[in-house]
């Protein structure tokens, strides 16, 4: 009993430390927002932010880093998300746009007003706006 | 016409944009103009009618800029229908094209928006998304088809405010006839209706009520409904509850029309899925009890294999239904 109690505290402290923090950057003059107004504007339930349109970025589908935003900021896997963007094709709604790698995703969002998007630490410099910071489960 | 479509379609595949995915429609050039379609093959057999159709074939166009962003669908509804009813064989082809929704939104700021043309009625939850291979069943409610306009042609003004949950307020404005009213399944010239949505994370609340004013002259022909609608939605399964009643200035036309349907999610392929129904309708003077079991095979999300059983209380009318259902 005791033996299997060990195990599972391993595998939740192997599970902790393997999460990396997840940034979401922004425009610089984005303020900070929490995560269920972050959710809204990747789902394009929000489509403006103090009159500015906004545009949430996405990384690639098979991107671990899309797979972490999805399952711990939107709380959605895969096939809900696809049922969820294919009920938008039929309302009229497009998903965000998918860009390829962090560095595309950082030079979008330096440039253009409204763009939004995320990246690990190990992309983060001084100069990115960060709007909100997911450091694990 | 049926050609002039056939042949639009295969233009804007010509000219569609790379990296098509299924089910998420494809953009035209560098324009703002999005295109996809959809269709369904449906088949169902009852103690004494069999029916089959090749039914709702539909183009979708959408697109935005700036403020503004619009929508189109065009539909063959009933392409080709063949019905067998107790040994007399029947087949009809309608190849007409419907004009099932068509208009313009703008959002005058993050909160306020408003639609003006001919739209789903925002009322309830199945309403929104109402084709075959959007829904878990081949069958619709029968709550959804008898409480409320599924369409209205006018305007829909809508205030939505975010913060850590979304609240929604509808407000539908329609004093005219509608378009191409033969599809819709009230006639009507009137109908002013208010909603009230919440959401937050996987729980979704709504309430509608309305009036609506039927073009015609019966004694029957202003009614007023009320409906609740509930959904709750975890990774592996879902709930979904609509409950409604609908009047006239006398007495109730429809008493109650409600359902819960319950679908879980044995893998991201295949769901299982159970609705029971309830019924009282005045007006055809029928109350009904029945449960639906059914199932779906999505091999692709927008790619649909369903097949249900129904129990009614009333056992003449079980029936199975499957259907064939893909969105382009």
């Amino acid at each position: 009993m005791k033996t299997s109690l060990r195990l599972i505290l391993l595998l939740l402290l192997i599970t902790k430390l393997s999460a990396a923090p997840l940034i979401v950057i922004a425009h610089k003059d984005m303020p900070r927002l929490s995560s269920a107004q972050i959710k809204a504007i990747f789902l394009k339930k929000r489509l403006f932010l103090d009159g500015v349109a906004l545009v949430p970025l996405n990384l690639g589908v098979k991107d671990p880093l899309r797979h972490t935003f999805d399952t711990q900021l939107l709380h959605m896997g895969f096939s809900r998300l696809k049922s969820y963007w294919s009920r938008q094709h039929y309302l009229g709604h497009r998903p965000p746009l998918s860009m390829h790698s962090q560095e595309s995703i950082i030079a979008f969002v330096q440039k253009v007003e409204g763009a939004i998007g995320y990246i690990d630490e190990a992309h983060l410099t001084s100069d990115l706006h960060v709007i909100y910071r997911w450091e694990g489960p | 016409m049926r050609r002039l479509t056939l042949l639009l379609l295969f233009y804007l595949g010509l000219h569609a944009d790379d990296g098509y995915t299924l089910g998420e429609g494809m953009q035209v050039g560098p324009l703002p103009l999005y295109v996809g379609s959809y269709f369904s093959i449906e088949y169902s057999k009852g103690q004494e009618l069999q029916h089959f159709s090749v039914d709702d074939i539909a183009l979708l166009s959408y697109g935005s800029y700036n403020r503004f962003s619009y929508l189109l669908e065009l539909e063959f509804t009933e392409f080709y229908v063949k019905s067998n009813d107790q040994n007399i064989t029947k087949t009809t082809q309608d190849h007409t094209l419907h004009l099932e929704r068509v208009y313009v939104d703008y959002n005058l700021n993050e909160n306020y928006s408003l639609r003006l043309g001919k739209y789903n009625s925002p009322i309830g939850f199945w309403n929104l998304l109402p084709i075959n291979v959007l829904r878990e069943t081949t069958s619709n409610p029968v709550s959804t088809e008898i409480l409320f306009p599924r369409f209205t042609t006018g305007i829909d003004a809508s205030y939505s405010s975010f913060d850590t949950s979304l609240f929604k307020v509808d407000l539908l404005l329609q004093h005219n006839d509608g378009l191409d009213e033969s599809y819709n399944n009230y006639n009507v010239d009137q109908h002013y209706a208010l909603g009230l949505g919440y959401e937050q994370e996987n729980l979704s609340l709504k309430i509608n009520g309305g009036y609506f004013h039927l073009d015609d002259t019966s004694t029957l022909a202003e009614r007023y409904y009320l409906l609740i609608s509930g959904k709750y939605e975890e990774e592996k399964y879902q709930f979904m509850a609509e409950l409604g009643s609908q009047r006239s200035q006398k007495s109730f036309t429809t008493k109650y029309a409600g359902y819960l349907q319950g679908l879980y999610r044995l893998s991201p392929k295949h769901i299982a899925i159970a609705r029971v129904e309830s019924y009282n309708n005045e007006v055809s003077d029928k109350t009904n009890n029945l449960l639906v079991m059914g199932y779906t095979y999505r091999p692709l999300y927008p790619i649909a294999l369903k097949a249900e059983y129904q129990l009614h209380s009333q056992s003449r009318d079980n029936q199975f239904l499957c259907s064939f259902s893909m969105l382009f």
